[in-house]
């Protein structure tokens, strides 16, 4: 589209005309230079130098070893020696085993659990900061947990809720007595879902506010006159005109929560010194456990058919997610 | 359409350009496990070079014996060592390396970690020529205990040890000697004695046992501890072994599970061990709320910095069951030289030279870890453990040695971890295992 808006045209037709997209006029330019325009040509002299080095960084550094790891799954292989082709037995031996499903559970629960709760935080926050004094502060200290380790996380949750811990210590003078296992092994996964929305709402709400600051105030005055309610607003006003940046946000979330790994590797698992309970595994943590976990023989094959699953996962949910939230977006 | 494919032929090109370049550039894997032979290590090493990926981080005390042991080796033979201080993660790294021409020479590390990257893969050379290199004029193989070798656990495919060890680590049943003076001068010696002793730690009011119940490893080393005392060492891994999963029918097996049944019913673990996270429980020990702690021969190093004040490190061993003989466990960390490295002599030339009896001596009063020779001095906080080791008639390793691809982490684990948390009886961990274990060996086979 943009392309086209800066093409010089020759009939003299509106940018906004369709007709201007016919190539009836750079036809008969063809006939003389059969390069196109001369802005054509200097694009296309271009294109090598400019696209050229990135292309060739992305194959070398991210192309190749994809099909690296997908070459990799199809065999039997310790990491170095020799390899034994195996086809698709890697892929069937982790759809068998019970802890792939397990773990691939739980990155679903914090793809969509987890991710639907931090965008309705986050809408609500936004909603709610938008008219907040001091907002820009506000703003500072939502997003601030985001910018720590997540090892920090790991760390602390051990000070908060060892038997011995914080909470305990605060539940004791309320006649709490028997407090419940925090650290148990059942119970560590929902408490790094838990983490996991109170670190990442604020980087969403961040990236939604600066969507929802770029509608002029006058919507808002109209709203007022209209009498609408505040759901009303979000429903009208603010969700159509942020649709394209929340759904730039429910992608980055697809992406980054499948791939989820460092939290669930330092809450359990005693912030990396062993393997983390099998209870709070993650599909990541899984194919990382099964290379490198250093306690046995690496399964490189089994690691990369359990990545190369994620990667087909990220990408049919991406595929997905962006035919879902097509809409038009409005100009304004 | 016309105007796409002109701009697709450039992408095209670019696209195979790139896919030439990555081919040259990784080469992908290379066949290297051809048969090493064992080289004569004799020969001068003067203006040779090696380069050396450390387990150790500069500062630790480990690294400075090392680093010490380094400087006098240039010195003495002329070669020149380029030491890279890379940590324990130093055998992850280790991996990739292996499959293009450029490997380390030497590397280091624990047989746990060393055996499935590079022993058990045929990548490392046979160091049959270091074990006979005379240090102190005496050959390596007559300064190292005849009990960790002999079962073999250094041999490769082809018959030829793979690994030297300079250090062992071990385990043992932890107390603060400064305050249970019975326990060191009469330490449970069977099972029935140990459980009397935690009987009248709890009829004292202290918790008897403290462990870190969120570290599978060190849960682990009370059932498989109580199956090696009842089977003898290497029934462990003869059990996991077992494709029919059969062996877990073995009374003897169920009565290991029983053991540490016990200790969970009968209330001697600490309150709060199945929801703490490592090092919590460690540290209520340390400080003398719990009296004994099932944890490895580093614990007088780990726990140091927190103990309360005037703590006597002390341990005995893990109680023994039935006649068999008590094995202990020692866990070997060690040299190996990678098959493809072009340095051999000098590599293998330096894993000989740390065993000298200088060096070992540092290990065991400088760094205060078990120095592999026997003759060497060690610290006052582990000479019990050492006593132990001298003592015993064989040795075990960690988990017995069993480093089947994943079967620790996914299948034992998880399991052991039920039965050590209560969460399930012996009975029921023994069915789990059994079913589990035939799953697996139908995955892995």
């Amino acid at each position: 589209m943009t392309l086209h808006l800066t093409e010089p045209r020759t009939d003299g037709a509106p940018v906004t005309s369709p007709e201007s997209r016919k190539p009836v006029p750079r036809k008969s330019r063809r006939g003389s230079r059969p390069g196109g325009s001369s802005i054509d040509v200097q694009r296309k002299k271009l294109l090598i130098p400019f696209v050229g080095p990135a292309f060739v960084l992305y194959t070398v550094l991210f192309i190749v070893p994809a099909l690296g790891a997908v070459w990799i799954s199809l065999h039997k292989w310790a990491g170095s020696g020799p390899m034994k082709f195996v086809g698709l037995d890697n892929y069937g031996r982790i759809f068998r085993d019970q802890l792939f499903l397990s773990s691939f559970g739980n990155t679903l629960l914090l793809l969509f659990v987890v991710g639907t709760a931090i965008f309705v935080l986050a809408f609500a926050l936004t909603l709610v900061l938008r008219d907040m004094a001091g907002k820009k502060i506000a703003r500072n200290v939502i997003f601030f947990p985001h910018l720590i380790n997540a090892l920090v996380f790991g760390v602390l949750a051990g000070f908060i809720f060892n038997p011995g811990g914080m909470v305990n210590s605060l539940l004791a003078p309320l006649g709490v007595t028997d407090p419940p296992k925090w650290l148990a092994q059942d119970n560590i996964f929902p408490l790094i879902m838990v983490t996991l929305v109170c670190t990442t709402t604020g980087y969403f709400t961040t990236i939604l506010m600066a969507g929802v600051d770029r509608i002029p105030p006058y919507y808002y005055e109209d709203c007022a006159l209209a009498g609408a309610s505040a759901f009303q607003r979000l429903r009208y006003v603010i969700l159509p005109l942020t649709w394209d940046v929340f759904g730039t946000c429910a992608v980055l979330w697809t992406i980054s929560s499948v791939k989820i790994f460092e939290i669930v590797w330092v809450f359990g698992g005693s912030s990396g010194a062993g393997v983390p309970p099998t209870q709070s595994w993650t599909a990541a943590v899984y194919t990382y456990v099964n290379a490198f976990s250093g306690q046995s023989t690496p399964a490189y094959g089994a690691a990369t058919a359990s990545a190369v699953l994620s990667l087909a996962l990220i990408s049919v949910l991406v595929v997905l997610l962006r035919r879902a939230m097509r809409r038009d977006a409005v100009e304004f | 359409m016309g105007k796409t494919a002109r701009h697709l032929r450039p992408l095209a090109a670019l696209l195979g350009a790139a896919l030439a370049l990555s081919t040259t550039a990784c080469g992908g894997a290379t066949d290297a496990s051809t048969a090493a032979e064992a080289v004569d290590i004799s020969g001068s090493i003067s203006g040779q070079t090696i380069n050396y990926w450390s387990m150790w981080k500069d500062g630790e005390p480990q690294q400075k014996v090392i680093a010490a042991a380094i400087a006098d080796f240039e010195k003495e033979t002329g070669a020149t060592v380029s030491v890279q201080w890379q940590g324990r993660s130093n055998t992850e790294k280790l991996v990739p390396a292996l499959n293009t021409n450029n490997v380390p020479d030497l590397v280091d590390g624990t047989f746990a970690k060393l055996a499935p990257v590079i022993g058990e893969t045929g990548q490392a050379s046979p160091l049959t020529s270091v074990y006979s290199y005379e240090v102190d004029g005496k050959a390596v193989s007559s300064v190292i205990p005849e009990k960790f070798t002999s079962n073999g656990v250094f041999k490769g495919e082809d018959g030829q040890p793979w690994m030297v060890p300079y250090s062992v680590s071990s385990d043992g049943i932890w107390f603060d000697a400064a305050k249970h003076p019975e326990l060191k001068a009469n330490p449970p010696a069977t099972w029935d004695e140990f459980i009397e002793v935690l009987d009248t730690l709890k009829a004292g009011g202290s918790a008897p046992i403290a462990a870190d119940g969120d570290i599978a490893g060190y849960n682990s080393t009370w059932f498989v501890t109580a199956l090696l005392r009842l089977k003898g060492a290497g029934s462990f891994k003869a059990l996991v072994e077992d494709k029919s999963g059969e062996g877990w029918d073995d009374p003897a097996v169920l009565e290991a599970a029983r053991k540490v049944e016990t200790l969970v019913k009968g209330g001697y673990l600490n309150s709060g061990y199945n929801a703490s996270k490592f090092p919590a429980q460690q540290q209520l020990w340390a400080n003398g709320d719990a009296a004994l702690i099932l944890n490895g021969s580093w614990t007088p190093t780990e726990t140091g910095s927190y103990a309360a004040p005037g703590f006597e490190y002390s341990s005995f061993q893990f109680p023994a069951m039935g006649d068999k003989p008590a094995s202990a466990r020692v866990d070997f960390i060690g040299f190996a030289v990678p098959a493809k490295s072009k340095s051999q002599v000098p590599a293998q030339r330096l894993a000989a030279f740390m065993l000298s009896s200088k060096y070992q001596n540092a290990l065991g009063t400088e760094a205060k870890v078990l120095p592999v020779r026997p003759d060497a001095p060690v610290a006052p906080a582990v000479e019990s453990v050492k006593a132990a080791i001298d003592a015993a008639p064989a040795t075990h390793l960690q988990n017995d040695g069993v480093t089947f691809p994943g079967f620790m982490e996914k299948v034992f684990f998880p399991k052991d971890d039920e039965l050590f948390l209560g969460k399930t009886s012996a009975d029921e961990f023994i069915g789990k295992m059994k079913t589990a274990q035939i799953q697996y060996w139908k995955d892995n086979s």
